[in-house]
């Protein structure tokens, strides 16, 4: 278990990150998902010893390891770059982490190259072992570097942005892999991502970080379907903002009442945040008028873009592709079936 | 449009080529040719016969001593500054830069008066010096500090945005895999820098055996104890023995002609391995 109190870091005058805890459960697959400033390589590289907390502590299993450098804390780093080493072939970049053991240690060459071989076998890179980094494809390199991490046997696996430098089809394919192996090897994994999507579909639970802090930690189906700021519903997945104004517990836009309860907010100014696809059109013409100035099919619906009323605030929404399409330049009536309201940025 | 600009920048093209070629032509290949003519002027007898008159294997030897001594130094602290200045952050870094920039700023000749001022018989720590029978003026040691003192930016300089570039992931890598500092260093930052870290020893290596300024200050000019080979020349040529000056002087343009092949074939291997490498 690995557990982290209190973090604080900044560089220079910059607050990189701000009294972070959170604790991470043996064996699960975590992701630290922001844009790119808010902290979560900072944070990762804390966890990894690559980098050390101006405040805080660091445990795993209950053990201060704050102080520990990287190289005694018995963690496997993959690289965003991946970092191979390209004067050596692959087999010696696998086996580099047992070969520089101390003497006492240090298992034979021909033991060392056998088990970099057995790694390369897990990682579906046989018989590449002769081939110098440059020799290979972004995907096998990405393959190497966590084969290489993988040779000195950590619990714990750390992956900052695994998948940022590889094309669409190999990042998928790698992703559903990673997973596989992770679950076959019974590591503990923490990834880095900006991208909401590689979060939510291979982390058990996702860190939601901004500027520093974090804004959510719960699983991909928490934050998705109950984020808890307006920073969440925005980052995580496609999201329409409005700008509502509350009074008695019901949001208003436009001066038209929407039904979509309210909870914990003040009257006044306020943000509503709905998904695309919790949005319907309502056949007798009530509802939220939309000027269609887009339409393109996004997989078994067609995702619809227009101006509401006259507020000129675009939005998408997401209708049934069995239905006809909107025209363009048609207004259309459509109802928010689920939505959740904010406090405006800055006031709470 | 665009087709067109290759075409008219032709005639512009070859008149800069021309320039430049007209340009070394004159300046350092003319020399170069009558540096050799002049040393062979005389028959190849009389050639060898300076180069292996006493004073002057003196002389070859003292070079061949001081550039033993200084490049090897150099290297190692072209190695530090390179490192602290590429893979740390502190304060005071660009301070450090410039500085390590100053023996290419500052005139040879007064490095080798600041070796007097501290420690000639007039010095600071002349007297002291003396006193205990230390003589570094006028001796090889002054000749050796004023070397190292003009030579020390070739291998930094060289390092340092090569290192930069690299950046620290690599070495962050090798450690986070559990080797020690010095291990990632042999293994992962040595091997990445080798072809720069050869130029670089090059160059110095060059500018060590051909440095006059600096050591015509300290060296005191004595025949057979204190001249490097650039010295020798001087006095030779200064002697009206313009045969043997120019014999002596051939050697110090072989040394030129060997360092300029080195260095392009190290450029061509150096751009090749990280051509293919990136």
């Amino acid at each position: 278990m690995i557990s982290l109190h209190n973090i604080s870091k900044s560089f220079g005058t910059f607050a990189a990150l701000h009294d972070i805890d959170l604790t991470v459960r043996d064996g699960e697959f975590l992701a630290l998902l922001g844009p790119s400033g808010s902290g979560k390589t900072t944070l990762l590289r804390i966890i990894a010893g690559l980098a050390f907390p101006d405040e805080g502590q660091v445990r795993f299993n209950g053990e201060d390891v704050t102080d520990l450098p990287v190289a005694e804390r018995k963690v496997g780093f993959v690289f965003q770059q991946y970092a191979l080493f390209r004067h050596m072939s692959v087999l010696d970049n696998v086996g580099f982490g047992l070969s520089v053991r101390p003497r006492a240690q240090r298992p034979a060459k021909a033991r060392i190259r056998a088990r970099a071989r057995e790694l390369l076998d897990l990682v579906q890179l046989d018989g590449l072992g002769d081939r110098y980094p440059a020799q290979l494809s972004g995907g096998q390199q990405q393959r190497v570097a966590l084969a290489r991490a993988l040779a000195v046997e950590p619990q714990l696996l750390l992956l900052d942005e695994p998948f940022g430098a590889l094309d669409a089809k190999v990042r998928k394919e790698l992703r559903r892999w990673l997973r596989q192996l992770h679950e076959q090897m019974g590591l503990t994994s923490i990834f880095v991502t900006h991208d909401q999507e590689e979060a939510l579909e291979l982390a058990d639970r996702v860190v939601v970080l901004d500027r520093g802090v974090i804004e959510q930690i719960g699983t991909p189906e928490e934050v998705y379907m109950a984020p808890r700021s307006g920073f969440v519903s925005g980052f995580v997945g496609d999201c329409n903002s409005l700008p509502v104004t509350v009074s008695g517990g019901r949001a208003e836009f436009d001066g038209q009442p929407l039904d979509v309860a309210v909870e914990r907010l003040r009257d006044g100014p306020a943000r509503l945040d709905f998904r695309p696809h919790d949005a319907a059109v309502s056949a007798n013409g009530h509802g939220l008028p939309l000027h269609v100035s887009g339409v393109y099919r996004r997989g078994g619906c067609w995702r619809v873009e227009g101006a509401v009323n006259g507020s000129g605030q675009i939005i998408e929404i997401d209708l049934d592709a069995d239905q006809p399409a909107p025209r363009l330049g048609s207004q259309i009536a459509f109802s928010i079936t689920r939505a959740r309201v904010f406090a405006e940025e800055g006031t709470q | 449009m665009t087709p067109r600009l290759p075409h008219q920048s032709r005639g512009l093209q070859l008149t800069l080529i021309l320039c430049a070629l007209v340009f070394i032509g004159f300046f350092l290949l003319l020399p170069l040719v009558a540096v050799f003519a002049e040393a062979l002027a005389k028959g190849f007898g009389t050639y060898t016969a300076a180069l292996v008159d006493p004073d002057a294997l003196s002389a070859i030897e003292l070079t061949l001593l001081v550039a033993a001594i200084s490049v090897p130094l150099n290297v190692v602290f072209g190695l530090c500054a390179a490192w602290a200045i590429a893979k740390f952050d502190f304060r005071g870094k660009s301070v450090l830069c410039t500085l390590i920039d100053l023996p290419f700023s500052v005139s040879p000749v007064v490095a080798g008066l600041v070796y007097v001022l501290l420690f000639g018989a007039q010095g600071w720590f002349g007297p002291w010096l003396i006193d205990h029978g230390v003589r570094i003026i006028f001796a090889v040691p002054g000749i050796i500090l004023a070397t190292i003192l003009v030579t020390f930016p070739f291998v930094a300089r060289e390092l340092i945005p090569l290192m930069e570039e690299q950046g620290r992931t690599d070495e962050e890598a090798a450690l986070a895999l559990g080797a020690s500092g010095f291990r990632t260093f042999l293994r992962v930052t040595l091997p990445n820098i080798k072809w720069g870290l050869l130029y670089g020893v090059l160059l110095c290596n060059a500018r060590a055996m051909g440095e006059f300024g600096a050591v015509s200050v300290v060296s005191g000019h004595l025949r057979g104890l204190t001249n490097t080979m650039p010295l020798h020349v001087e006095i030779l040529y200064n002697e009206y023995n313009f045969a043997a000056a120019f014999a002596v002087a051939s050697l110090l343009a072989l040394l030129a002609l060997v360092t300029l092949v080195l260095k392009t074939s190290l450029e061509w291997k150096f751009g090749y391995s990280h051509g293919s490498t990136r």
